[in-house]
């Protein structure tokens, strides 16, 4: 269906969103501001490189949107995962696993 | 399926780019909120907080951009923008786009119209089953050079029993049938004589009741008919329960069993109602030929396979009975060929000088193109220095030709409609398939294509003349011309075709004129002004025409052409009349015949002659003059001795220069005595020689269809109406048809010369004037870019002679080039014409001089004008431009 990414960059990010969206729905600041919380703003994403991916993961049908409304009732666009998503997302994990775990035995040996 | 999803998308996010835009601006300002509220809950103060969040953006633009990138809706927003950029420059230059549109118009709509006719008439497939397996056996007779004629009954049922190739092999007799309803007039009705199989050959099953079985088909079988769709509809009601209804036709009932599909027309477009035939092996003799043959082959024969058994069954038949069958053969041709095969010709001819006029007016749009482009070189380079690529200014100009040929073709369907009606009212009246032709789908379709190939070609111009490329552009110099060399040769060859094609088709079409005018003054042989003629057919249930009991049991038909002839002669404004079996220009039926004293020879076989059997006052009345002996007299009756009058080809054919006078004929069992010679009719149409004829007197000769004949003292027209009700006096049951001035059925034979010629004139015409448009638009252009140059000649020297004699020149070399090029055309296509032409050769020197005269005249013409332009340049206001 898809051609692996080559760009590790876009990639690691297009896997990042999707690994957020898995846990529930979100808009795109919850995205970042998930991100921000769980690597310890270690990771920052910003919006020019985020809405971007999120088009191209809709594209992929890898996840869908839908307009809701926030707690404070706020219009906003809600992003979520699809079944295709969550297989991608599997595989996407798996694979990045192992070249962690790769890359790591080439530094080690040194 | 990923591509279909994103395409999907995309083209959701193109036509909604307008909520999308809205969306993103929410779901972005959104964004910068929340950001700025979180660093706020942070400790920040709110102006700070609001800062640092747009910080994050980077630049709320260039998010907005990539987001938009994303969304992928560039190319169809680049092609929103094109084409209002493109509509924007087309209104700026209406001139250019009104002659553009224009020329194009034309040309796509004259294609559309005529390829309208080629679809309809030659393209559609018949609107019978597997069409191409329907075949028409006619006989062939070597003597007389024949290869189209009808079967005769023995020989139908000899085919029928003998051959393997044919599924089915049905026979048809056609002809008009008098309908009689109870209290309305008489109506004429074309219907014809079918065996019961005959459905079966053309693979038409009725849409309503049933076909006709064979028990039908037996002497004395039931009166049943089945009727076209379109008597059904216009004429009994449309209802179902039309079937079991009864018609009374010639005076007998036939029940009604059967309504056939829609576009059924078989075997002429007139035919409405079907009868079985009710034929025995018996029912006519082997000499008579008047049985139409139609098959269809057998699943796995071939049409050559089936002519060659045909071939040899006929040879069988030849040696069975050479009297009748001496020299006799068959003939298997498809029925499309012989329904359609004599116009193909024309109307492929048709196409080809119509596709010239279309090429015509793509080489004048080309030119105004090309010249528009040089003056929009500035424009290109400035917009590729701004960054356009290659790629997106060769996708403006392909935009902008697609725009052009898309405003020309729905111009064009428009000029198609209104030329199409014109087409069909100039079309001669034996045109097949008439009713099929219509501008419908398929032919738009083809128009479409035509333009979007056209608008492709276009596109392409500006990359073949290196018009794309911005390179030196930008430093203007197109003012000194120099630049524009390229263009300007290439211009040059577009005018060269443009003149090349236009003399072709002016050279055809005085061809075609002329052969027009020649057949026009042939002498039909009778006086057509102030003849008026109509036809009737006699039923045979109240008149008895049985050939053996002739003239016994022909009183009754004896009496009513008496009574016509006396009640018709004695109306006002009737000069006199006559009856025939033909009208002056039908060719009737031909017979064998013996020369007494000659019969060996005779015997041996002899080519048949015309035979029309006719009134006494026949000659008098069609205007034929008597050339040797006399005429009939009313003491020529069928008690007196048989006499005969010939038409002076057949006296100099069988007498060469003997008297004929006083020899004997015989024919149809009876020796004649020739009395008279008259001058020669047309039998075999306008442009073929008179052939042999001969006149035998109705009195001694059976005739019961005929035509009614009435030389008036002033307009036809007029006495139509007193005609009629003479002849409703003498039978109301007897309906004529056929009703026509002799100008009308002259000015008729003469409708396929016409047509082509009326139609390659208005192509010719039309060829011209884009020629001229061609030539004045590159001479004038040229001027344009010369006007420095010619400003330094004139200061130098140059006379207002010089200068018009240098422009003139070089639009005349042009015309020049292009006139050899169309002379050598003009000879190749001539042969393609050739057998339209009558009496003029396709190399005639007049018609290539005075063509070639009308180009070279257009030449100068469309020269002279920018010629004055030039001639008038200032050598001080030259220098001064730019």
């Amino acid at each position: 269906m898809s051609a692996p990414n080559r760009d590790v960059m876009q990639g690691t990010l297009d896997m990042l969103v999707l690994k957020a969206v898995s846990i529930e729905p979100m808009h795109g600041w919850g995205i970042t501001q998930r991100l921000h919380q769980i690597t310890k703003d270690v990771l920052q994403v910003n919006p020019g490189s985020l809405y971007p991916a999120l088009e191209r993961l809709q594209d992929r049908r890898w996840i869908a949107a839908e307009w809701g409304t926030t707690e404070n009732s706020r219009r906003a666009k809600y992003y979520h995962i699809t079944a295709t998503g969550r297989r991608q997302l599997g595989q996407e994990q798996e694979s990045w696993h192992r070249i962690v775990a790769a890359v790591n035995a080439v530094l080690r040996t040194t | 399926m990923r591509w279909i999803t994103i395409a999907l998308r995309r083209l959701r996010a193109f036509i909604r780019r307008a909520d999308l835009e809205r969306d993103m601006s929410d779901e972005l300002r959104l964004h910068l909120e929340l950001e700025a509220r979180h660093r706020e809950q942070r400790g920040l103060d709110p102006a700070d907080a609001k800062r640092a969040a747009l910080l994050t953006f980077g630049g709320m633009d260039a998010v907005k951009e990539a987001y938009r990138d994303a969304r992928g809706v560039r190319p169809l927003d680049d092609l929103a923008q094109d084409v209002r950029y493109g509509l924007r420059s087309l209104r700026a230059s209406p001139a250019f786009t009104l002659a553009v549109v224009l020329t194009l118009a034309l040309g796509i709509g004259a294609n559309t119209a005529i390829f309208s006719v080629v679809h309809g008439v030659l393209l559609r497939a018949l609107p019978y089953a597997d069409a191409d397996r329907i075949a028409v056996v006619w006989e062939t007779d070597r003597d007389s050079g024949t290869d189209r004629e009808d079967a005769s009954v023995p020989d139908y049922f000899d085919f029928v029993a003998r051959s393997r190739a044919f599924a089915a092999l049905a026979a048809v007799v056609d002809g008009p049938l008098n309908r009689t309803s109870t209290g309305g007039e008489p109506e004429r009705i074309t219907g014809a004589r079918v065996t019961a199989n005959i459905f079966a050959a053309l693979g038409v099953t009725p849409r309503l009741g049933r076909g006709f079985l064979a028990s039908d088909d037996v002497p004395g079988g039931a009166h049943v008919a089945i009727v076209s769709d379109r008597y059904w509809r216009t004429r009994l009601g449309g209802i179902a329960g039309v079937l079991g209804q009864t018609l009374r036709l010639d005076d007998s009932s036939y029940t009604i069993i059967g309504v056939l599909p829609p576009d059924v027309r078989f075997p002429s477009a007139e035919t409405d109602v079907w009868a079985p035939m009710q034929l025995t092996a018996t029912s006519g003799p082997r000499s008579r030929h008047f049985i139409h043959v139609v098959g269809r082959l057998r699943p796995g024969v071939t049409m050559a396979a089936a002519s060659a058994e045909m071939g040899a069954i006929a040879g069988r038949l030849e040696s069975e009975y050479p009297r009748d069958n001496k020299a006799r053969g068959t003939n298997v041709e498809s029925l499309t060929d012989v329904m359609v095969g004599g116009v193909r010709k024309t109307l492929v001819l048709m196409l080809g000088a119509v596709g010239l006029v279309l090429l015509i007016a793509c080489a004048n749009a080309a030119s105004l193109l090309l010249a528009r482009l040089a003056s929009r070189s500035r424009e290109v380079a400035v917009r590729a220095a701004l960054g356009a690529t290659r790629r997106r200014l060769a996708q403006q100009f392909f935009v902008e030709s697609l725009m052009l040929t898309l405003g020309a073709s729905a111009l064009g369907v428009l000029i198609a409609r209104g030329g199409l009606s014109l087409l069909l009212s100039l079309a001669p009246p034996g045109l097949p398939r008439r009713e099929q032709i219509a501008l419908d789908w398929p032919v738009l379709a083809a128009t479409l294509a035509v333009s979007v190939v056209v608008a492709m070609a276009f596109g392409l111009l500006p990359a073949l003349t290196g018009g794309g490329a911005p390179g030196e552009s930008l430093q203007g110099s197109n003012r000194g011309g120099t630049a524009s060399r390229e263009h300007r040769r290439f211009r040059g060859g577009l005018v060269v075709a443009e003149v090349a094609l236009s003399l072709v088709l002016a050279i055809a079409a005085g061809l075609l004129v002329k052969s027009f005018t020649r057949v026009r003054a042939v002498d039909p042989g009778f006086k057509a002004e102030h003849l008026l003629t109509l036809r009737y057919q006699l039923p045979s249930s109240r008149y008895p025409q049985s050939f053996s009991n002739f003239p016994a049991g022909w009183s009754k038909i004896f009496g009513f052409q008496r009574d016509v002839l006396g009640r018709v002669g004695a109306l006002p404004g009737v000069r006199s009349v006559a009856l025939a079996a033909n009208d002056p220009l039908a060719s009737g039926f031909t017979n064998g015949f013996v020369i007494e004293g000659r019969e060996q020879q005779s015997a041996k076989g002899q080519a048949e002659m015309a035979t029309r059997p006719v009134s006494a006052d026949y000659f008098a009345t069609a205007g034929i003059p008597l050339l040797r002996g006399r005429g009939y007299l009313p003491t020529d009756d069928a008690s007196a001795p048989n006499v005969l009058i010939i038409n002076e080809a057949a006296a100099k054919q069988y007498w060469a220069d003997q008297n004929p006078i006083g020899h004997r004929l015989r024919f149809w069992g009876t020796w004649r005595e020739i009395v008279g010679v008259v001058g020669n009719e047309r039998f075999a149409g306008l442009t073929a020689p008179a052939a042999p004829a001969m006149y035998p007197v109705m009195t001694q000769t059976p005739m019961s269809t005929a035509s009614l004949l009435v030389r008036t003292a002033g307009d036809p027209h007029a006495v139509l109406a007193s005609v009629r009700r003479e002849l409703r006096e003498v039978d109301p049951g007897v309906a004529p048809f056929g009703v026509q001035t002799m100008e009308e059925a002259l000015s008729d034979a003469m409708g396929q010369q016409r047509f082509t010629a009326t139609l390659l004139g208005g192509f010719a015409a039309v060829a011209l004037v884009l020629a001229l448009v061609g030539i004045y638009g590159v001479v004038s252009y040229s001027v344009a870019q010369r006007t420095r140059e010619i400003g330094i000649r004139v200061a130098l020297g140059a006379t207002t002679r010089n200068v018009i004699g240098d422009v003139l020149g070089q639009g005349l070399k042009l015309a020049i080039a292009g006139s050899a090029l169309g002379v050598i055309g003009a000879l190749g296509a001539g042969r393609l014409l050739g057998s339209q032409l009558f009496g003029v050769t396709p190399t005639d020197p007049v018609t290539f001089v005075v063509s070639v005269a009308a180009i070279l005249a257009v030449a100068i013409i469309g020269s002279y004008l920018p010629a004055r332009r030039a001639a008038t340049v200032q050598a001080i206001v030259a220098l001064r431009t730019d």
